[in-house]
Formats: structure tokens, sequence, C-alpha cells
């Protein structure tokens, strides 16, 4: 619309223009974003509890919710308890514990994903070869009584 | 312009290039379509913004709405520009129909665009009406409740409209889905496809020039008209936000179903129904009902009437109608106020008008 100026001129002109515009909608694009990445009131317990004799050899593993995050609490052969974020680190399906998991060429405990078929060992470390990337995060397990309280607490990994 | 080039539209361009809009003394009308439009935008980005966090049941939704207005960041903001711009997009457009009313722009061959202009001025209304309920509140409820009973009186089809709209016996969740249904998925496809339609013709068929209006000049539509629009679309937003921003639109206590309860004192419709809403008093529903149908017809005639009444008489009807209009609507806001203040009092007052016996809310 400034074609009957001088080419500098015009090109001063333009820019105002298109700046005073994008300076005028920054606001509105600003106040719409704040709007939608509004992530209401995180709901759940900031820690689970369930009895210890839950978990059986028949039945080795259980999902709870932590803070909204699902997190998978198992008992391994020897009777220890851990418990892991049950989130997929390869695109947040959830896994399962399966007792028999083929890894590499032998049949040993593991952490398995339907999603896309992600393995993890026991220690929660992905199996090379399979799409996750990086470890499922172990937390920390107390107990009181009979009783198993699991928290978001990491675990510092043992390996 | 490069972009024209590279998306191929140097056609259409050149051909928005060459448009001219005839300057005359009633020539600044023209910016009210526009600037319904510019309206109409608004409320589709501010709808779609509401439209994550609104939830359609009994239960939640005004708990939903609560939500918006309290926690979401600039929440309040925008559902307050929603419901402020939707009752301004609503007298814009009744402006621009009476502007083409009285400049007779209804003309041969704009006839077209007085009828789709109806409908969207319809559509808006329905926006409106659905719109009312969704936050779930007392007033929402009854007004509902008045507006889905009034089509009872239509003949053979009354009561199956009605439990269509309702689709319960009452007012319900059931009533809630489809209003909300009706709100933003029906409403909106009707309103783009004759918002569309409205444009593309009124743009292809050019300005109307009315009668004994002397053209001065032409104005180009690029870019000296489109900048005077969008100056017009500035001044109307900044309007709408001071008005958004210090006067947020109110939020009533949820109605519960399981405790039924009286309507607030003083309940009443939006506006743009409450000649409706003050004739009901004084008619009954099947008459109101054909009263305003003809009324609708006639409106929808006059580009043929026109041809065949001398202009006065049209012109005179149509000033009778606003004053009309006008008169039922001051009538139905002193008697919203007197039955307030009577409730303040603690007594309902009597002296307003006799019990026709009708549904008089």
């Amino acid at each position: 619309m400034f074609e009957h100026l001088p080419i500098k001129r015009r090109r001063v002109l333009r820019g105002f223009l298109v700046g005073g515009i994008i300076a005028w909608a920054a606001p509105f694009v600003y106040a719409a974003s704040k709007f939608l990445s509004y992530q209401g009131i995180l709901g759940g317990n900031t820690t689970a509890k369930f009895p210890a004799s839950q978990l059986t050899e028949a039945n080795p593993s259980t999902l709870v919710e932590v803070e909204g995050e699902p997190v998978i609490v198992i008992r391994e052969p020897d009777n220890s308890i851990r418990a892991f974020t049950a989130t997929c680190t390869h695109l947040g399906c959830i896994v399962s514990y399966r007792s028999q998991l083929m890894i590499g060429q032998e049949q040993i405990p593991g952490f398995y994903c339907r999603c896309h078929g992600g393995k993890f060992d026991s220690n929660g470390i992905n199996v090379p070869g399979t799409p996750p990337k990086s470890p499922l995060t172990e937390l920390k397990v107390t107990t009181s009584l009979n009783d198993l309280i699991i928290s978001l607490t990491p675990i510092v990994s043992r390996t | 312009m490069d972009l024209v080039d590279a998306l191929h539209l140097r056609e259409p361009w050149e051909a928005l290039k060459i448009r001219r809009i005839p300057h005359h003394r009633h020539s600044y009308w023209y910016y009210l379509g526009g600037l319904a439009l510019f309206f109409l935008a608004i409320q589709v980005v501010t709808g779609l913004l509401l439209l994550c966090y609104y939830r359609p049941t009994p239960e939640a939704a005004n708990q939903s709405v609560r939500m918006i207005v309290s926690n979401v960041p600039f929440g309040i903001v925008i559902r307050s520009i929603h419901a402020w711009a939707a009752n301004i997009l609503i007298a814009i457009v009744i402006i621009h129909t009476l502007s083409v009313f009285f400049m007779k722009s209804y003309r041969t061959p704009r006839v077209i665009l007085w009828i789709t202009g109806i409908v969207l001025l319809l559509i808006l209304l329905g926006f409106g009406f659905t719109g009312y309920l969704l936050p779930w509140d007392q007033t929402s409820y009854f007004a509902t409740m008045i507006g889905t009973e009034l089509p009872r009186e239509i003949p053979v089809v009354g009561d199956i409209l009605v439990s269509w709209f309702r689709g319960s016996k009452e007012i319900t969740g059931a009533t809630l889905t489809r209003m909300y249904g009706l709100h933003v998925a029906l409403l909106p496809l009707l309103a783009l496809a004759f918002a569309a339609t409205h444009v593309a013709i009124s743009t292809l068929l050019g300005r109307a020039v009315p009668a004994g209006a002397k053209v001065k000049r032409e104005t180009r539509f690029i870019p000296d008209y489109l900048l005077g629009e969008s100056i017009i679309w500035l001044i109307g937003l900044a309007i709408l936000l001071v008005v958004a921003v210090l006067f947020p639109w109110p939020l009533g206590p949820a109605y519960d179903l399981a405790k039924p309860s009286e309507p607030p004192a003083g309940v009443h419709p939006a506006w743009y129904f409450m000649f409706l809403y003050q004739t009901l008093k004084y008619l009954p529903n099947w008459a109101t009902l054909w009263f305003y149908l003809i009324i609708l017809l006639f409106w929808t005639l006059v580009p043929w009437l026109a041809r065949v009444w001398k202009s006065w008489l049209l012109t005179g009807i149509g000033i009778i109608l606003i004053a009309g209009f006008g008169i039922l609507t001051t009538l139905a806001y002193f008697s919203v106020a007197q039955e307030k203040a009577g409730a303040k009092i603690g007594q309902i007052s009597p002296t307003i008008l006799p019990d026709s016996g009708t549904t008089g809310q």
C-alpha cells in the first residue's frame, strides 16, 4: 500500500505496520497461552499405602497411584520389595512386571511395555535394542507395621 | 507481494485491488457489517478457549465456569469478553439490519443479503438462548424453562419440538447437553455457512448506494477502506475490553436439580428477549408466538413488499415496530426493577400488572 513512496521509506513504513500488528497481537497471544496452560489442581495422594501381603508369589506386582502418577510395586523372587515409576520412558504407556521376560538369550524377571514392546530389567534399566532410551526411576518404599508406603522419592541408582 | 504470486492469488488480489467503495454522507453505515464479522471472530476464539475447561453436566457446569473465572489465568476476562461480545454483537447486527431497512439496501439484487441477514440474526439469537443455560445458575435454568415451553403452542409439532429441545419433561442434564451441542456444533456451522455466503455475495455485488445520497468519491477497498474498517474494529475491541474488565459478567449460584427452588426475584431473559418476556404478560402464549412469527414473516418479506407498498408506509411501519419493541423492553425493565424492590422489602409486588395466568417470565 506504500507503492507511491520511495523504496527505502516504503520498507520502513511497512516495518512499522507489521511491527505494530505483532506488538498489538502479542498480549492477546500471551493471555490465551496462559489460559491454555492451566493444569488444574493436581489430584491424588502424596503417598500410597497398602498391606504387604497383597504381593504374593503368584501375584508379585501391583500398580498404585502417587500424586497422579502410576507406580509399580514388585516383590522379587528373593522377597525384597521394590517400587518403580510405571511410566514407560518411550512414549508414556504403563509398564507391567513379568517374572519371565525374554531379555537377550535368557528368561529373567523384568518390566514390559505393551505399546511398542519396550523392555526393562528388574533394576529398571532399559534393555538395549528395545524402544525406551532411559531407565525407570526406582522409588523409596518404607514399611509401617504390615503396610507398604510408597512416595515419589527416587532412590539413587545402585548400578 | 511475492506471497500473492507464490499462492497463485494474483487474479483475486487484483480484483480486490480495483474494488471501490462509494463515499457519501451515509457510507459510514457500511462499517457495521464488518464490525459484526469481527465480533463473530472474537466469539469463535473466546468460545474455543472456554471450551477447553467447560463441562456440560448439571453437576459440573456451574463449578467449571466458576473454576474458569477464579482459577484459570485470564479466565475471568475471557469469559466476560465472550458474554459481553455476544450482547454487543446482537446489538450491532440489529443496528445493521435497521440501517439496511431504512436505506432500502435490500432491493434487487440484494434480496438474498436481506434473507441471509435475517437468518444470521436468528442464529445469533439462538446462540444467545442456548448459551444462556450453560452456566447452569437459577436465572439460566428458568429462562430456558420458559423459552423451551413456548414452541408448544405451534400446532401439531409443538409437543415434539419441546421434547426435542429438552430431551426430558423438565429442564435436566439432557437439556443441558442438547443446548451445549447446539451452541458449540450446529449453530457455529450454520453461522459459518450463512456468514460466508452473506459476505461473499455482498463483496460480489458491491455496496448499495441509498437513493438521494450523492456519491462524492470512491474509496479504494485496499488499503483505504480496510484501514478505516480496522480502526472501527480497534475502537470496538477497546470498548469491549474496557466493559469486560470493569464489569465482569456475573455468575449465579448453581441450580440444584435435587432441591427445586423458586426463581430468583426479578428473573428475566437477556435484553434482546425482553420484548417477548413483557408480551407474555399481556397475551396468551399462543397469541404471543403467532404475533411475533407474523412480524418475522413481514420482516422477511420486506424486499417484496417494497415493490408494491409506498416507501413512506414501509418506513412508518418500521418506526412503529422499533417504538413498539423499545416500549416493551423499557416496560419489562421497569417491572423487573419493581419486582426486585418488592422482594427486598419481603413482599410480592402485585401492582405491576394483572395476573393473566400466563407464564409471565
